[in-house]
Protein backbone atom coordinates (compact mmCIF):
# COMPACT_ATOMS: atom_id res chain seq x y z
CA UNK A 1 0.00 0.00 0.00
CA UNK A 2 1.29 3.48 -0.77
CA UNK A 3 2.09 5.86 2.06
CA UNK A 4 -0.93 8.05 1.31
CA UNK A 5 -3.36 5.12 1.29
CA UNK A 6 -1.89 3.83 4.56
CA UNK A 7 -2.06 7.29 6.09
CA UNK A 8 -5.73 7.56 5.09
CA UNK A 9 -6.50 4.12 6.51
CA UNK A 10 -4.78 4.88 9.83
CA UNK A 11 -6.33 8.34 10.15
CA UNK A 12 -9.77 6.85 9.44
CA UNK A 13 -9.29 4.41 12.30
CA UNK A 14 -8.18 7.25 14.57
CA UNK A 15 -11.20 9.35 13.62
CA UNK A 16 -13.52 6.45 14.39
CA UNK A 17 -11.82 5.92 17.77
CA UNK A 18 -12.30 9.59 18.62
CA UNK A 19 -15.49 10.01 20.70
CA UNK A 20 -15.94 13.51 19.22
CA UNK A 21 -16.74 11.95 15.84
CA UNK A 22 -19.63 9.98 17.24
CA UNK A 23 -20.86 13.02 19.18
CA UNK A 24 -20.82 15.12 15.99
CA UNK A 25 -23.06 12.58 14.31
CA UNK A 26 -25.35 11.83 17.25
CA UNK A 27 -26.13 15.34 18.54
CA UNK A 28 -27.78 16.58 15.32
CA UNK A 29 -29.49 13.22 14.89
CA UNK A 30 -30.83 13.33 18.44
CA UNK A 31 -32.09 16.86 17.79
CA UNK A 32 -33.80 15.73 14.60
CA UNK A 33 -35.51 12.72 16.18
CA UNK A 34 -36.68 14.57 19.30
CA UNK A 35 -38.25 17.49 17.43
CA UNK A 36 -39.01 15.63 14.22
CA UNK A 37 -41.48 13.26 15.87
CA UNK A 38 -44.00 16.04 16.41
CA UNK A 39 -43.29 18.13 13.34
CA UNK A 40 -45.60 18.44 10.30
CA UNK A 41 -44.52 16.47 7.23
CA UNK A 42 -43.99 19.62 5.16
CA UNK A 43 -41.56 21.17 7.68
CA UNK A 44 -38.69 23.09 6.07
CA UNK A 45 -36.93 24.31 9.24
CA UNK A 46 -35.80 21.24 11.13
CA UNK A 47 -33.47 19.53 8.68
CA UNK A 48 -31.56 22.70 7.70
CA UNK A 49 -31.08 23.28 11.46
CA UNK A 50 -29.86 19.74 12.04
CA UNK A 51 -27.48 19.87 9.09
CA UNK A 52 -26.13 23.24 10.25
CA UNK A 53 -25.51 21.82 13.73
CA UNK A 54 -23.43 19.00 12.21
CA UNK A 55 -21.39 21.46 10.12
CA UNK A 56 -20.89 23.70 13.17
CA UNK A 57 -19.77 20.86 15.46
CA UNK A 58 -17.33 19.35 12.98
CA UNK A 59 -16.01 22.64 11.59
CA UNK A 60 -15.68 24.53 14.87
CA UNK A 61 -14.84 21.73 17.24
CA UNK A 62 -13.60 18.47 15.76
CA UNK A 63 -11.45 19.81 12.90
CA UNK A 64 -9.49 22.50 14.79
CA UNK A 65 -9.04 20.32 17.89
CA UNK A 66 -7.59 17.51 15.80
CA UNK A 67 -5.27 19.71 13.73
CA UNK A 68 -4.01 21.85 16.63
CA UNK A 69 -3.46 18.64 18.63
CA UNK A 70 -1.34 17.19 15.83
CA UNK A 71 0.81 20.28 15.80
CA UNK A 72 1.04 20.45 19.61
CA UNK A 73 2.09 16.81 19.85
CA UNK A 74 4.86 17.39 17.30
CA UNK A 75 3.29 14.92 14.88
CA UNK A 76 3.55 17.34 11.96
CA UNK A 77 7.19 17.99 12.79
CA UNK A 78 7.97 14.31 13.17
CA UNK A 79 6.39 13.72 9.78
CA UNK A 80 8.54 16.38 8.17
CA UNK A 81 11.62 14.28 9.02
CA UNK A 82 10.24 11.43 6.89
CA UNK A 83 9.89 11.33 3.09
CA UNK A 84 6.17 12.15 3.53
CA UNK A 85 5.29 15.85 3.72
CA UNK A 86 3.20 16.91 6.74
CA UNK A 87 0.81 18.72 4.36
CA UNK A 88 -0.39 15.27 3.32
CA UNK A 89 -1.62 14.62 6.84
CA UNK A 90 -3.58 17.89 6.88
CA UNK A 91 -5.12 17.09 3.49
CA UNK A 92 -6.09 13.58 4.61
CA UNK A 93 -7.63 14.93 7.83
CA UNK A 94 -9.59 17.58 5.93
CA UNK A 95 -10.98 14.97 3.53
CA UNK A 96 -11.89 12.60 6.36
CA UNK A 97 -13.72 15.28 8.30
CA UNK A 98 -15.60 16.13 5.12
CA UNK A 99 -16.48 12.45 4.77
CA UNK A 100 -17.65 12.38 8.39
CA UNK A 101 -19.84 15.41 7.73
CA UNK A 102 -21.23 13.78 4.59
CA UNK A 103 -22.04 10.68 6.63
CA UNK A 104 -23.73 12.76 9.36
CA UNK A 105 -25.78 14.62 6.72
CA UNK A 106 -26.73 11.48 4.82
CA UNK A 107 -27.83 9.85 8.07
CA UNK A 108 -30.05 12.82 8.91
CA UNK A 109 -31.60 12.88 5.45
CA UNK A 110 -32.27 9.15 5.61
CA UNK A 111 -33.83 9.30 9.06
CA UNK A 112 -35.86 12.43 8.22
CA UNK A 113 -37.09 11.12 4.88
CA UNK A 114 -37.35 7.43 5.65
CA UNK A 115 -38.31 7.21 9.32
CA UNK A 116 -39.94 10.52 10.19
CA UNK A 117 -41.52 10.99 6.78
CA UNK A 118 -40.46 14.61 6.49
CA UNK A 119 -40.63 15.91 2.94
CA UNK A 120 -37.22 16.36 1.29
CA UNK A 121 -36.63 19.11 -1.27
CA UNK A 122 -37.40 18.09 -4.83
CA UNK A 123 -34.41 19.87 -6.33
CA UNK A 124 -31.08 18.63 -5.02
CA UNK A 125 -28.72 21.06 -6.73
CA UNK A 126 -29.52 24.24 -4.74
CA UNK A 127 -29.20 22.19 -1.51
CA UNK A 128 -25.86 20.77 -2.66
CA UNK A 129 -24.53 24.24 -3.54
CA UNK A 130 -25.59 25.66 -0.18
CA UNK A 131 -24.04 22.66 1.60
CA UNK A 132 -20.77 22.99 -0.27
CA UNK A 133 -20.41 26.72 0.40
CA UNK A 134 -21.54 26.46 4.02
CA UNK A 135 -19.14 23.60 4.72
CA UNK A 136 -16.29 25.49 3.06
CA UNK A 137 -16.96 28.60 5.16
CA UNK A 138 -17.21 26.72 8.46
CA UNK A 139 -14.14 24.59 7.72
CA UNK A 140 -12.27 27.82 6.97
CA UNK A 141 -13.24 29.06 10.44
CA UNK A 142 -12.05 25.74 11.85
CA UNK A 143 -8.72 26.05 10.06
CA UNK A 144 -8.32 29.58 11.41
CA UNK A 145 -8.90 28.30 14.96
CA UNK A 146 -6.34 25.54 14.32
CA UNK A 147 -3.88 28.12 13.02
CA UNK A 148 -4.26 30.50 15.97
CA UNK A 149 -4.70 28.12 18.91
CA UNK A 150 -1.44 27.32 20.70
CA UNK A 151 -2.55 23.74 21.45
CA UNK A 152 -5.34 21.21 21.15
CA UNK A 153 -7.03 22.18 24.39
CA UNK A 154 -7.08 25.85 23.46
CA UNK A 155 -8.52 24.97 20.05
CA UNK A 156 -11.19 22.95 21.80
CA UNK A 157 -11.97 25.87 24.13
CA UNK A 158 -12.14 28.42 21.31
CA UNK A 159 -14.34 26.07 19.28
CA UNK A 160 -16.79 25.59 22.13
CA UNK A 161 -16.80 29.32 22.94
CA UNK A 162 -17.54 30.18 19.32
CA UNK A 163 -20.06 27.42 18.77
CA UNK A 164 -22.76 28.58 21.15
CA UNK A 165 -23.03 32.25 20.11
CA UNK A 166 -22.72 31.28 16.46
CA UNK A 167 -25.32 28.55 16.82
CA UNK A 168 -27.66 30.92 18.65
CA UNK A 169 -27.29 33.71 16.07
CA UNK A 170 -27.77 31.17 13.29
CA UNK A 171 -31.06 30.13 14.83
CA UNK A 172 -29.94 26.64 15.78
CA UNK A 173 -30.73 26.91 19.49
CA UNK A 174 -34.01 28.75 19.07
CA UNK A 175 -35.80 28.84 15.68
CA UNK A 176 -35.31 32.16 13.88
CA UNK A 177 -39.05 32.90 14.06
CA UNK A 178 -38.87 33.01 17.87
CA UNK A 179 -35.70 35.13 18.05
CA UNK A 180 -35.64 38.90 18.52
CA UNK A 181 -35.81 40.32 15.00
CA UNK A 182 -32.60 42.34 15.33
CA UNK A 183 -30.56 39.34 16.45
CA UNK A 184 -32.04 37.17 13.72
CA UNK A 185 -31.06 39.85 11.21
CA UNK A 186 -27.48 39.99 12.51
CA UNK A 187 -27.37 36.19 12.54
CA UNK A 188 -27.97 36.00 8.82
CA UNK A 189 -24.61 37.64 8.26
CA UNK A 190 -22.63 35.13 10.34
CA UNK A 191 -21.15 32.14 8.48
CA UNK A 192 -23.34 29.57 10.23
CA UNK A 193 -26.43 31.82 9.95
CA UNK A 194 -25.85 32.43 6.27
CA UNK A 195 -25.52 28.69 5.80
CA UNK A 196 -28.77 27.90 7.60
CA UNK A 197 -30.56 30.68 5.71
CA UNK A 198 -29.20 29.55 2.34
CA UNK A 199 -30.09 25.97 3.12
CA UNK A 200 -33.60 26.87 4.27
CA UNK A 201 -34.19 28.77 1.02
CA UNK A 202 -32.98 25.85 -1.05
CA UNK A 203 -35.36 23.69 0.98
CA UNK A 204 -38.49 25.68 0.27
CA UNK A 205 -37.65 25.75 -3.42
CA UNK A 206 -38.31 29.46 -3.73
CA UNK A 207 -36.10 31.39 -6.11
CA UNK A 208 -32.94 31.69 -4.06
CA UNK A 209 -31.71 34.92 -2.59
CA UNK A 210 -28.04 34.95 -3.56
CA UNK A 211 -26.88 36.99 -0.57
CA UNK A 212 -26.25 34.06 1.84
CA UNK A 213 -24.34 32.16 -0.83
CA UNK A 214 -22.20 35.18 -1.73
CA UNK A 215 -21.52 35.77 1.95
CA UNK A 216 -20.44 32.17 2.43
CA UNK A 217 -18.11 32.30 -0.57
CA UNK A 218 -16.58 35.55 0.70
CA UNK A 219 -16.14 34.11 4.22
CA UNK A 220 -14.44 31.04 2.75
CA UNK A 221 -11.95 33.01 0.69
CA UNK A 222 -11.07 35.61 3.32
CA UNK A 223 -10.93 33.35 6.38
CA UNK A 224 -9.01 30.52 4.72
CA UNK A 225 -6.50 33.05 3.37
CA UNK A 226 -5.92 34.38 6.91
CA UNK A 227 -5.70 30.81 8.25
CA UNK A 228 -3.11 29.84 5.64
CA UNK A 229 -1.08 32.93 6.47
CA UNK A 230 -1.18 32.31 10.23
CA UNK A 231 -0.69 28.55 10.15
CA UNK A 232 2.45 27.29 11.87
CA UNK A 233 3.81 23.80 11.46
CA UNK A 234 5.29 23.76 14.96
CA UNK B 1 34.57 8.36 6.04
CA UNK B 2 32.78 11.37 7.44
CA UNK B 3 29.01 10.83 7.36
CA UNK B 4 28.22 14.27 8.73
CA UNK B 5 30.28 17.38 8.21
CA UNK B 6 29.31 20.63 9.86
CA UNK B 7 31.38 23.75 9.37
CA UNK B 8 31.00 27.20 10.94
CA UNK B 9 27.31 26.88 11.67
CA UNK B 10 25.57 30.09 12.73
CA UNK B 11 21.97 30.64 13.69
CA UNK B 12 20.32 33.74 15.10
CA UNK B 13 16.80 34.02 16.46
CA UNK B 14 15.45 37.57 16.52
CA UNK B 15 18.88 39.11 17.01
CA UNK B 16 20.07 36.60 19.60
CA UNK B 17 22.83 34.28 18.38
CA UNK B 18 21.91 30.73 19.39
CA UNK B 19 24.77 29.19 17.45
CA UNK B 20 27.92 31.24 17.14
CA UNK B 21 30.30 28.90 15.38
CA UNK B 22 29.71 25.18 15.44
CA UNK B 23 31.90 22.73 13.51
CA UNK B 24 32.32 18.99 13.85
CA UNK B 25 32.29 15.84 11.79
CA UNK B 26 30.86 12.42 12.50
CA UNK B 27 32.53 9.27 11.20
CA UNK B 28 30.71 6.27 9.82
CA UNK B 29 29.50 3.84 12.46
CA UNK B 30 30.32 5.94 15.50
CA UNK B 31 28.07 7.15 18.27
CA UNK B 32 28.67 10.87 18.39
CA UNK B 33 27.50 12.80 21.42
CA UNK B 34 26.40 16.42 21.50
CA UNK B 35 26.56 17.46 25.11
CA UNK B 36 25.73 20.71 26.79
CA UNK B 37 23.44 22.34 29.31
CA UNK B 38 19.87 23.25 28.40
CA UNK B 39 19.79 26.19 26.02
CA UNK B 40 23.37 25.65 24.83
CA UNK B 41 22.24 25.19 21.23
CA UNK B 42 22.34 21.38 20.98
CA UNK B 43 18.87 20.90 19.60
CA UNK B 44 19.19 23.84 17.21
CA UNK B 45 22.40 22.26 15.93
CA UNK B 46 20.86 18.86 15.24
CA UNK B 47 17.72 20.42 13.80
CA UNK B 48 19.89 22.26 11.29
CA UNK B 49 21.67 18.99 10.49
CA UNK B 50 18.32 17.21 10.13
CA UNK B 51 17.17 19.91 7.70
CA UNK B 52 14.34 21.11 9.95
CA UNK B 53 15.98 24.51 10.33
CA UNK B 54 17.95 26.59 7.89
CA UNK B 55 21.20 27.94 9.32
CA UNK B 56 22.09 31.60 8.77
CA UNK B 57 25.62 30.69 7.78
CA UNK B 58 27.90 27.66 7.52
CA UNK B 59 27.78 24.44 5.56
CA UNK B 60 26.31 21.07 6.44
CA UNK B 61 26.74 17.82 4.55
CA UNK B 62 25.00 14.64 5.57
CA UNK B 63 25.98 11.60 3.48
CA UNK B 64 27.39 14.17 1.07
CA UNK B 65 24.03 15.96 0.69
CA UNK B 66 22.72 19.34 1.79
CA UNK B 67 19.95 18.72 4.36
CA UNK B 68 17.78 21.60 3.12
CA UNK B 69 18.35 21.45 -0.64
CA UNK B 70 18.45 17.64 -0.90
CA UNK B 71 15.85 17.03 1.80
CA UNK B 72 13.82 14.56 -0.24
CA UNK B 73 16.73 12.26 -1.02
CA UNK B 74 18.18 12.53 2.46
CA UNK B 75 15.02 11.68 4.40
CA UNK B 76 15.12 8.14 3.02
CA UNK B 77 18.46 7.57 4.76
CA UNK B 78 18.07 9.52 7.98
CA UNK B 79 16.09 8.41 11.01
CA UNK B 80 15.05 10.89 13.66
CA UNK B 81 13.76 10.75 17.19
CA UNK B 82 12.72 14.26 18.13
CA UNK B 83 12.67 15.74 21.58
CA UNK B 84 9.14 16.01 22.99
CA UNK B 85 7.27 14.35 20.17
CA UNK B 86 4.20 12.30 20.73
CA UNK B 87 1.88 10.22 18.63
CA UNK B 88 -1.92 10.30 18.58
CA UNK B 89 -3.25 8.84 21.86
CA UNK B 90 -5.32 6.22 20.09
CA UNK B 91 -2.69 5.04 17.62
CA UNK B 92 -1.63 1.45 18.32
CA UNK B 93 2.02 0.42 18.41
CA UNK B 94 1.73 -1.96 15.44
CA UNK B 95 -0.17 0.63 13.40
CA UNK B 96 2.47 3.27 14.04
CA UNK B 97 5.29 0.98 12.86
CA UNK B 98 3.31 -0.18 9.83
CA UNK B 99 2.42 3.43 8.93
CA UNK B 100 5.94 4.81 9.27
CA UNK B 101 7.37 1.87 7.33
CA UNK B 102 5.08 2.78 4.42
CA UNK B 103 6.70 6.23 4.19
CA UNK B 104 10.03 4.80 2.97
CA UNK B 105 11.04 3.27 -0.34
CA UNK B 106 13.09 0.48 1.23
CA UNK B 107 11.94 0.12 4.84
CA UNK B 108 12.88 -2.62 7.25
CA UNK B 109 10.33 -5.30 8.00
CA UNK B 110 8.34 -3.55 10.73
CA UNK B 111 7.19 -6.81 12.29
CA UNK B 112 10.80 -7.88 12.68
CA UNK B 113 11.62 -4.50 14.22
CA UNK B 114 8.62 -4.83 16.52
CA UNK B 115 9.97 -8.18 17.68
CA UNK B 116 13.51 -6.90 18.02
CA UNK B 117 12.53 -3.97 20.24
CA UNK B 118 10.26 -5.99 22.48
CA UNK B 119 7.15 -4.29 21.18
CA UNK B 120 5.39 -7.39 19.83
CA UNK B 121 3.29 -7.95 22.92
CA UNK B 122 2.42 -4.23 22.91
CA UNK B 123 1.36 -4.12 19.25
CA UNK B 124 -2.31 -3.63 20.13
CA UNK B 125 -1.55 -1.16 22.91
CA UNK B 126 -2.50 2.44 22.27
CA UNK B 127 0.22 5.08 22.45
CA UNK B 128 -1.60 6.89 25.27
CA UNK B 129 -1.33 3.80 27.48
CA UNK B 130 2.43 3.25 27.07
CA UNK B 131 4.95 3.99 29.82
CA UNK B 132 7.79 6.43 29.22
CA UNK B 133 10.27 3.65 28.57
CA UNK B 134 7.90 1.87 26.18
CA UNK B 135 7.35 5.10 24.27
CA UNK B 136 11.09 5.61 23.88
CA UNK B 137 11.42 2.06 22.60
CA UNK B 138 8.73 2.78 20.03
CA UNK B 139 10.36 6.09 19.04
CA UNK B 140 13.72 4.42 18.47
CA UNK B 141 12.03 1.69 16.44
CA UNK B 142 10.25 4.36 14.38
CA UNK B 143 13.54 6.16 13.82
CA UNK B 144 15.00 2.89 12.49
CA UNK B 145 12.05 1.69 10.43
CA UNK B 146 13.26 3.38 7.25
CA UNK B 147 16.54 1.42 7.53
CA UNK B 148 18.55 4.65 7.90
CA UNK B 149 22.29 5.09 7.58
CA UNK B 150 22.26 7.88 10.18
CA UNK B 151 20.00 8.21 13.18
CA UNK B 152 19.50 11.21 15.48
CA UNK B 153 18.40 10.64 19.05
CA UNK B 154 17.53 13.83 20.93
CA UNK B 155 17.26 13.74 24.73
CA UNK B 156 16.33 10.12 24.69
CA UNK B 157 16.21 9.52 28.42
CA UNK B 158 14.90 12.82 29.76
CA UNK B 159 12.02 12.12 32.11
CA UNK B 160 12.74 8.41 32.47
CA UNK B 161 13.37 6.72 35.79
CA UNK B 162 16.91 5.37 36.37
CA UNK B 163 16.01 1.81 35.43
CA UNK B 164 14.32 2.84 32.18
CA UNK B 165 17.34 5.04 31.38
CA UNK B 166 19.68 2.07 31.81
CA UNK B 167 17.59 -0.12 29.52
CA UNK B 168 17.36 2.68 26.94
CA UNK B 169 21.16 2.82 26.97
CA UNK B 170 21.23 -0.86 26.09
CA UNK B 171 18.99 -0.07 23.11
CA UNK B 172 21.40 2.58 21.86
CA UNK B 173 24.22 0.06 22.10
CA UNK B 174 22.17 -2.28 19.93
CA UNK B 175 21.64 0.43 17.31
CA UNK B 176 25.35 0.97 17.26
CA UNK B 177 26.01 -2.75 16.96
CA UNK B 178 24.01 -2.70 13.72
CA UNK B 179 26.52 -0.19 12.36
CA UNK B 180 24.11 2.75 12.16
CA UNK B 181 25.89 6.05 12.64
CA UNK B 182 24.25 7.69 15.64
CA UNK B 183 24.13 11.28 16.83
CA UNK B 184 23.07 11.41 20.46
CA UNK B 185 22.01 14.72 21.97
CA UNK B 186 22.05 14.77 25.72
CA UNK B 187 22.48 16.93 28.77
CA UNK B 188 23.40 13.91 30.88
CA UNK B 189 27.10 13.45 31.47
CA UNK B 190 26.82 9.80 32.49
CA UNK B 191 24.84 8.96 29.38
CA UNK B 192 27.42 10.44 27.05
CA UNK B 193 30.28 8.83 28.97
CA UNK B 194 28.58 5.44 28.72
CA UNK B 195 27.50 5.50 25.10
CA UNK B 196 29.54 7.83 22.93
CA UNK B 197 32.72 7.27 20.96
CA UNK B 198 33.31 10.99 20.68
CA UNK B 199 31.64 14.01 22.17
CA UNK B 200 31.25 17.63 21.13
CA UNK B 201 30.67 19.79 24.17
CA UNK B 202 28.53 22.79 23.21
CA UNK B 203 28.21 25.80 25.45
CA UNK B 204 26.61 29.11 24.53
CA UNK B 205 26.47 28.26 20.86
CA UNK B 206 30.06 27.15 20.38
CA UNK B 207 31.90 23.86 20.51
CA UNK B 208 34.17 24.20 23.54
CA UNK B 209 35.67 20.72 23.27
CA UNK B 210 35.60 17.71 20.98
CA UNK B 211 37.18 14.45 22.04
CA UNK B 212 36.50 10.94 23.31
CA UNK B 213 34.82 10.92 26.75
CA UNK B 214 38.04 9.57 28.27
CA UNK B 215 40.06 12.18 26.41
CA UNK B 216 37.80 14.96 27.67
CA UNK B 217 38.19 13.80 31.23
CA UNK B 218 41.93 13.30 30.79
CA UNK B 219 42.65 16.43 28.80
CA UNK B 220 42.11 18.67 31.74
CA UNK B 221 42.98 16.09 34.30
CA UNK B 222 44.19 17.96 37.28
CA UNK B 223 45.29 16.11 40.37
CA UNK B 224 43.13 13.29 41.56
CA UNK B 225 42.85 11.76 44.99
CA UNK B 226 42.85 8.32 46.49
CA UNK B 227 41.90 7.88 50.11
CA UNK B 228 42.02 4.90 52.45
CA UNK B 229 42.48 3.87 56.03
CA UNK B 230 45.42 1.61 56.85
CA UNK B 231 44.69 -1.31 59.12
CA UNK B 232 48.38 -1.84 60.01
CA UNK B 233 50.46 0.64 61.90
CA UNK B 234 52.92 1.33 59.10
CA UNK B 235 54.11 4.61 57.65
CA UNK B 236 52.99 4.48 54.00
CA UNK B 237 54.72 7.67 52.90
CA UNK B 238 58.13 6.16 52.01
CA UNK B 239 56.43 3.22 50.32
CA UNK B 240 54.21 5.25 48.06
CA UNK B 241 55.76 8.61 47.35
CA UNK B 242 58.28 7.20 44.88
CA UNK B 243 55.62 5.52 42.71
CA UNK B 244 55.01 6.96 39.22
CA UNK B 245 52.37 9.65 38.89
CA UNK B 246 52.19 10.45 42.59
CA UNK B 247 52.55 14.05 43.60
CA UNK B 248 51.98 13.89 47.34
CA UNK B 249 51.08 11.52 50.16
CA UNK B 250 49.38 12.93 53.27
CA UNK B 251 48.91 10.99 56.44
CA UNK B 252 46.64 11.75 59.39
CA UNK B 253 47.01 8.83 61.78
CA UNK B 254 45.71 5.82 59.89
CA UNK B 255 43.94 7.96 57.26
CA UNK B 256 45.99 8.33 54.10
CA UNK B 257 45.36 10.59 51.12
CA UNK B 258 47.39 10.04 47.95
CA UNK B 259 47.45 12.78 45.29
CA UNK B 260 48.46 11.95 41.78
CA UNK B 261 47.75 12.07 38.08
CA UNK B 262 47.01 9.44 35.47
CA UNK B 263 46.66 5.82 36.52
CA UNK B 264 48.43 6.18 39.85
CA UNK B 265 45.71 4.38 41.79
CA UNK B 266 46.60 1.04 40.20
CA UNK B 267 50.25 1.49 41.19
CA UNK B 268 49.26 2.32 44.76
CA UNK B 269 46.98 -0.71 45.02
CA UNK B 270 49.68 -3.00 43.62
CA UNK B 271 52.27 -1.68 46.05
CA UNK B 272 49.97 -2.08 49.05
CA UNK B 273 49.18 -5.66 48.01
CA UNK B 274 52.85 -6.40 47.59
CA UNK B 275 53.50 -5.26 51.17
CA UNK B 276 50.44 -7.22 52.40
CA UNK B 277 49.01 -4.02 53.83
CA UNK B 278 45.27 -4.21 54.35
CA UNK B 279 43.23 -1.06 53.84
CA UNK B 280 39.62 -0.12 54.39
CA UNK B 281 37.33 2.80 53.34
CA UNK B 282 39.10 2.96 49.98
CA UNK B 283 37.84 5.84 47.83
CA UNK B 284 39.08 7.18 44.53
CA UNK B 285 37.83 10.60 43.59
CA UNK B 286 37.68 10.17 39.88
CA UNK B 287 37.14 13.09 37.63
CA UNK B 288 34.03 12.90 35.54
CA UNK B 289 32.89 14.71 32.43
CA UNK B 290 31.13 17.02 34.82
CA UNK B 291 34.47 18.11 36.25
CA UNK B 292 35.81 18.40 32.72
CA UNK B 293 32.92 20.67 31.81
CA UNK B 294 33.65 22.95 34.74
CA UNK B 295 37.30 23.02 33.72
CA UNK B 296 36.36 23.84 30.12
CA UNK B 297 33.76 26.51 30.70
CA UNK B 298 34.66 27.80 34.12
CA UNK B 299 31.17 27.26 35.45
CA UNK B 300 29.12 24.37 36.76
CA UNK B 301 26.98 22.28 34.50
CA UNK B 302 23.43 23.08 35.45
CA UNK B 303 20.76 20.80 34.04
Amino acid sequence: MTALAKLTAVETKLLLREPGSLVSILIPLFFLVVFGASTPKDDTVLLPMGMSIAVGLIGLYLLPTTLAGYRERGILRRLSTTPVKPGNLLAVQLLLQLALLAAATALQLTVAGGVLGIQLPSRALPVAIACALGTAAMFAVGLLIAALAPNGRAANGIGVLLYFPMAYLAGLIQPVAQMPASLARVGEYTPLGAFRAGLAQAWTGQSPDLLPLILLAAYTVVISAIAARCFRWE
Amino acid sequence: MAVIEVANLRKTYSGRAVLEDVSFSVQEGEVFGILGPNGAGKTTTVECVEGLRRPDAGTIRVLGLDPVRDARALREDVGVQLQQTQLPENLKVGEALDLYASFYRAPRDWRELQEEWGLAELRRARFGKLSGGQRQRLFIALALVGDPKVVFLDELTTGLDPQARRSTWELVKRVRARGVTTVLVSHFMDEVEELCDRVAVIDRGTVVALDTPAGLVGADAGPQQMRFTLLADTDPVPLLSALPGITAVDRDGAHVTVHGTGDFATAVAARLAQEHLLVTDLRIDQRSLEDAFIALTGRPFDH
